[in-house]
């Protein structure tokens, strides 16, 4: 890839994070700007700190915002943003296993 | 700093920063697999143990933390940064709440320069005092630590809610037993007394097995949890994506400005991880594309969890981001997305 298409895959996957970010900010009214969290960041226990009933809120927006369903089983997709976003936008997954 | 721990024959020492520490007492692969797999004890005993007394206690923690702990009650503890005024890390440390006052655990060999740092910034009414020499620490971490707590100390100690503290006792030893680690598995800390740490040293090695420096760094890496000796240097916290220490919302702290500062400004470098075939590059190996230099390795090593390469490298913002294929020295890497392995704990219930 040239460094112009390298910058076009990274922002397609810096969007996704961007709309994951605001998202959380905004149903969990956090006092921060969505710009803060970081991509690798985690949402559960340190990072973001987020609680379980904070998970079900976040469920609820998820598929609200981007329409996929996430179950409680699969809490390994809030191990940050970067890694939810390749749930919710599954391509940015396939480009990450074939790069 | 020494460990107070008699070292057994065969283990392997290393410096880090001041403190000489075991770096592995077996093999890297059997100690990592006690972490990810099973329960393995951590002699940290190459973090100081500081505490911050005196009347103004609560208000200079509040100016030295970059995270909020002002209401930090002797139940909870937390991870912050240290920050100095340019907004660089001095360490990264976690509080202990206590009736009195706080206890800052440096990080392990960091406890010289944030002991500087802080009597430094210190006035009339703090006090600050290394208790290093009287207090020592151990950590559990691992899918099943929760049993070897149960077994050693306490069953109703293991499922305490994340970053609790409680005051209590190891056969007749007072202790400070805390809920909190670094590798994203189930992680607990005990503070006791420097006298008493070959004794629960003994004890916990019959339950859980001892992991050094190499297994506890490479845990940490795997799920993104800074090594500040390792990640900091020159590079200024959005740099190194440690802002989840930092609580931007607190009104002052020391290196504030500068950190904010920094996040109004154009984005510059940023760190993510990768994964690579070949051998472990050095830290400061070039990251190129097309043959042009666009960063460089901060930090890898051989993960044994991915049997591959794994490190961090910095590359500017708009190149930050799992997915894509770049070349470091003569190799080709992978960007990822963080945590790099998923710990069991995530998946393992405490019964």
């Amino acid at each position: 890839m040239t460094i112009d298409e390298l910058r076009a895959t990274a922002a397609a996957r810096r969007e996704t994070c961007a709309r994951i970010k605001r998202m959380i900010v905004s149903r969990l009214d956090l006092p921060i700007e969505p710009e803060w969290i970081t991509d690798d960041q985690p949402l559960f226990g340190r990072g973001l700190e987020l609680d379980s009933l904070d998970v079900l809120e976040l469920y609820v927006a998820i598929e609200a915002e981007f329409g996929v369903a996430l179950y409680d089983s699969d809490m390994s997709v809030f191990g940050s943003v970067s890694r939810l976003a390749g749930h919710v936008d599954p391509a940015l997954t396939l480009a990450e296993t074939s790069a | 700093m020494e460990s107070p721990i008699a070292q057994p024959a065969g283990a392997v020492h290393g410096d880090i920063l001041e403190a000489r520490v075991a770096l592995r007492y077996t093999t890297l692969a059997e100690e990592y697999g006690a972490i990810r797999e099973r329960a393995a004890v951590l002699d940290l005993s190459g973090a100081r143990i500081i505490e911050i007394g005196g009347a103004d206690a609560v208000d200079f923690a509040q100016r030295v933390l970059a995270r909020d702990v002002e209401y930090l009650t002797a139940e909870r503890c937390m991870t912050s940064l240290v920050l100095d005024a340019d907004g660089r890390v001095v360490d990264q440390v976690v509080v202990w709440g206590r009736e009195t006052g706080m206890l800052l655990e440096s990080s392990v060999g960091g406890g010289a320069r944030l002991l500087e740092h802080l009597t430094g910034l210190a006035g009339d009414g703090v006090e600050i005092t290394d208790r290093s020499a009287e207090l020592t620490l151990f950590g559990l971490e691992g899918p099943y630590s929760w049993g070897v707590v149960g077994r050693l100390i306490d069953g109703e100690l293991a499922a305490l809610p994340f970053e609790s503290v409680v005051d209590t006792e190891w056969d007749g030893v007072p202790i400070v037993f805390a809920r909190t680690g670094f590798t994203g598995e189930y992680g607990y800390k005990v503070l006791l007394p420097r006298t008493e740490a070959q004794r629960l040293w003994d004890a916990a090695v019959a339950e859980a097995v001892p992991a050094g420096q190499e297994a506890l760094e490479l845990a940490m890496l795997e799920v993104r949890q800074p090594l500040v000796h390792r990640e900091a240097g020159a590079a200024d916290i959005l740099e190194m994506g440690a802002n989840w220490l930092v609580d931007i919302t607190k009104e002052d702290f020391v290196g504030r400005d500068a950190v904010l500062a920094a996040f109004a400004g154009p984005e510059g470098m940023r760190t993510v991880g990768f994964t690579t075939s070949a051998d472990a590059p050095a830290a400061g190996t070039p990251v190129t594309v097309d043959g042009e230099r666009i960063g460089e390795v901060v930090h890898a090593v051989h993960s044994v969890g991915l049997d591959a390469a794994l490190g961090l490298i910095r590359v500017p913002a708009d190149l930050a981001a799992a997915g894509l294929r770049l070349t470091v020295g003569d190799a080709e890497v992978t960007t990822l997305t963080s945590p790099y392995v998923t710990p069991k704990s995530w998946s393992t219930p405490i019964i």
